[in-house]
């Protein structure tokens, strides 16, 4: 297929036709993509005017020409393991490889497929979830996502069923100015729990926007993670949108290292009395890399909890933009909620934008937000050179101090491993200090 | 072992110490004494390479090295200490691994194995029962936490496991109840012989009733102006800092 720039209106059109005409969807689902297409074309590539992409530039993106990749293979070493049993699909490029993945048996009432086997098998099920979450409406590149996606994973877990291995989504992209827009739809009804990892590598010049929604039922549990280790020339612009309906309890991780530009906006509703959302973040950003965090949380009903806990890592000339944004409905009484945003400059070319903000409906609240970045503190790197520890051992002592409240936060154990290796391997890239442990 | 030569210290274009003289051998403890701001702990934080002061003349040479040119670990690495007035809180830093990773930065440098982690804990724990420290301390983050006479606790505890040549003890009894004072004391006198040497840096003579120094001086201004022996702490304790024509807050002032 022909490479499209994003800002040539005539021939995503023909690009668009050319791709639904080979799909052969249902009527319904042709007309949330061709509405998902006018979104994006009423709302256009984000220029630093926009409010919510003000530190975010995406200009240079709208100069490239991407084009969907042809079926590459790939090697199964260069995929992230969870090394652990785990329900595992692997995407490359946008497109399910069933010899990468391996799905074990599962309990009764339980069905994890790609979103495009789920539109043949249980095209109810799909109908009832998929696109019906609000969230994410301003968001380009969502509505890129709504237009154009290919496959992406779809759990079901009917009421009590508990998923007991981790489901583990792995997303590779390769190269050379390929895009691809995968779509994730995970549905827990009342009762059921789930472990989900969500996992971006890949190699080269690519742009991926990927979209997840999840439906959290009544008193459902789950332990979500968004692990992003693009290539470092890669633009990732996604974005997750979750309901949580009463007594649910969702604890999300994102944690961005990668990329050279990487978004991810999450939306969070908690819409039912008693609800539970932690999240929690870790963003690493090196010379020349963007990470980006844009996180609203809504308290719909009563007796919410959400804390927010975003800690970012700035070393070289890198920037980090951080937003947040709680937001606490008339009859959200008795919310609790917090938000803090910390940020560790490990260079003085290194730029945090931090936006913290509350918007407060509700009179019987408890909220509170704060933000802060720094230097490390070298009073505390003195006294560590003191006892004679090394520049740059007590340096990277401070950041894994600094860091590793967040890593700790982790509970599925083997990805919390690969993410201590992850940040020693970014803050001694000579491999010759040990792992603070 | 230590040898300081006409050392002259700027802190922000003001002279903190204007011209030290002193030579301290192995086996023995100095002590400094002064009033506030006489410049005390400016020595104590040059010696042990603290960055924001500037030499503008003189040496320091540390068993006949250059010490100035030296980084701060290497200092550490060659067998100097500095015990801390106020000791660095260090969140996220288990004080365990903080100490492992000091011993075995010490050991390597002089060309010995790293410790395993028996072998580690064989020795903290004969350290531990010097300084009467609680186990518990080991496995919280460096002093976050800490009360000031905890605090002072682990910075001789971490003396007694470094195993250093040569200690500089900064104000370590400010802020120690008697009890505690004897402990730090006693974790001291334990780590006193031939091959060591110490300086006591204080602001009273009650802590050199328990460490008993060989030699006393007293800094005014920046300078030494007077050296003895221990009765010269006593003489200090009846008499005050009035004798020396003192102009208080100097050095404090001016790192402020």
């Amino acid at each position: 297929m022909a490479a499209v720039a994003l800002v040539d209106h005539d021939t995503r059109h023909r690009d668009f036709d050319d791709f639904v005409a080979r799909r052969r969807e249902p009527a319904a689902l042709l007309e949330r993509r061709r509405q998902a297409l006018e979104r994006f074309e009423s709302l256009g590539i984000p220029t630093p005017h926009w409010e919510s992409w003000r530190f975010t530039d995406v200009g240079a993106l709208a100069q490239l020409q991407f084009c969907r990749a042809a079926n590459i293979p790939v090697d199964a070493g260069v995929l992230p393991s969870l090394e652990a049993p785990c329900q595992r699909l692997v995407f490359v490029n946008g497109r399910f490889v069933p010899g990468l993945s391996r799905l074990d048996a599962l309990p009764g009432k339980a069905l994890i497929t790609t979103l495009g086997q789920a539109l043949l098998t249980h095209p109810e099920l799909v109908e009832a979830h998929l696109d019906r979450l609000p969230g994410l409406e301003d968001h380009p590149f969502a509505a890129l996502n709504g237009a154009f996606w290919e496959e992406g994973a779809f759990l079901y877990l009917a009421p009590g069923v508990v998923l007991e291995q981790p489901l583990h989504l792995v997303f590779y992209a390769t190269g050379a100015d390929t895009v691809n827009y995968p779509l994730n739809l995970l549905v827990l009804e009342e009762g059921a729990q789930a472990t989900l990892v969500e996992d971006f590598r890949g190699d080269g010049r690519y742009l991926v926007c990927p979209v997840t929604e999840i439906h959290v039922g009544v008193g459902a549990v789950l332990e979500h993670h968004k692990v992003q280790e693009e290539s470092l020339q890669a633009w990732h612009l996604g974005g997750v949108r979750l309901r949580q309906d009463r007594d649910s309890r969702v604890r999300a991780h994102l944690l961005s290292s990668g990329g050279l530009l990487a978004r991810t906006d999450l939306f969070a509703l908690l819409d039912g009395e008693g609800v539970e959302c932690d999240l929690n973040g870790l963003t690493l950003v090196g010379d020349g890399q963007l990470g980006d965090q844009h996180i609203r949380v809504e308290h719909a009903k009563p007796h919410g909890t959400s804390r927010q806990l975003f800690k970012g890592v700035l070393q070289g000339k890198s920037r980090l933009v951080f937003d947040g944004l709680i937001q606490v409905r008339q009859d959200a009484q008795k919310t609790n909620a917090s938000q803090n945003n910390r940020n560790l400059l490990l260079s003085r070319q290194a730029l945090a934008n931090s936006n913290p903000r509350l918007e407060i409906l509700a009179d019987d609240v408890k909220c509170n937000h704060g933000s802060s970045s720094g230097f490390l503190d070298p009073d505390a790197l003195f006294y560590l050179r003191s006892r004679g520890i090394g520049e740059s051992e007590a340096r990277a002592m401070l950041v894994y101090a600094f860091a590793n409240d967040s890593i700790e936060r982790i509970t599925l154990t083997p990805l919390r491993q690969r993410l201590e290796a992850l940040l020693t391997q970014r803050l001694c890239p000579a491999g010759g200090e040990r792992r603070p442990s | 072992m230590l040898e300081i030569k006409n050392l002259h210290v700027s802190v922000e274009d003001r002279e903190i110490l204007n011209g030290i003289d002193l030579v301290i051998r192995s086996g023995e403890v100095h002590a400094i004494m002064g009033p506030n701001g006489s410049g005390k702990s400016t020595l104590a934080n040059v010696i042990a390479g603290r960055q924001g002061y500037e030499v503008t003349a003189g040496e320091i040479l540390f068993q006949g090295k250059n010490l100035l040119v030296m980084d701060p670990e290497d200092r550490a690495r060659e067998g100097l200490f500095l015990a801390f007035q106020y000791p660095v809180e260090i969140p996220g830093v288990n004080n365990l691994y903080f100490l492992k990773a000091a011993v075995n930065a010490v050991r390597k440098h002089r060309g010995e194995p790293e410790l395993d982690a028996m072998e580690f804990w064989d020795m903290i724990h004969r350290r531990m029962e010097l300084v009467k420290m609680d186990e518990s301390m080991l496995k919280r983050p460096v002093n976050e936490g800490f009360s000031g006479g905890e605090k002072k606790r682990n910075e001789i505890f971490q003396m007694a496991v470094l195993e250093p040549r040569f200690a500089v003890l900064d104000e370590t009894d400010s802020g120690l109840d008697i009890d505690a004072l004897k402990v730090v004391a006693d974790g001291v006198n334990a780590l006193r012989g031939a091959e060591r040497g110490f300086l006591v840096i204080t602001h009273y003579q009650r802590l050199l009733d328990y460490i008993v120094p060989d030699h006393v001086h007293v800094l005014v201004n920046g300078r030494i102006v007077r050296s003895g022996d221990k009765h010269l702490a006593l003489e200090l304790e009846a008499q005050g800092y009035a004798l020396y024509n003192t102009e208080p807050g100097r050095a404090r002032r001016a790192s402020a």
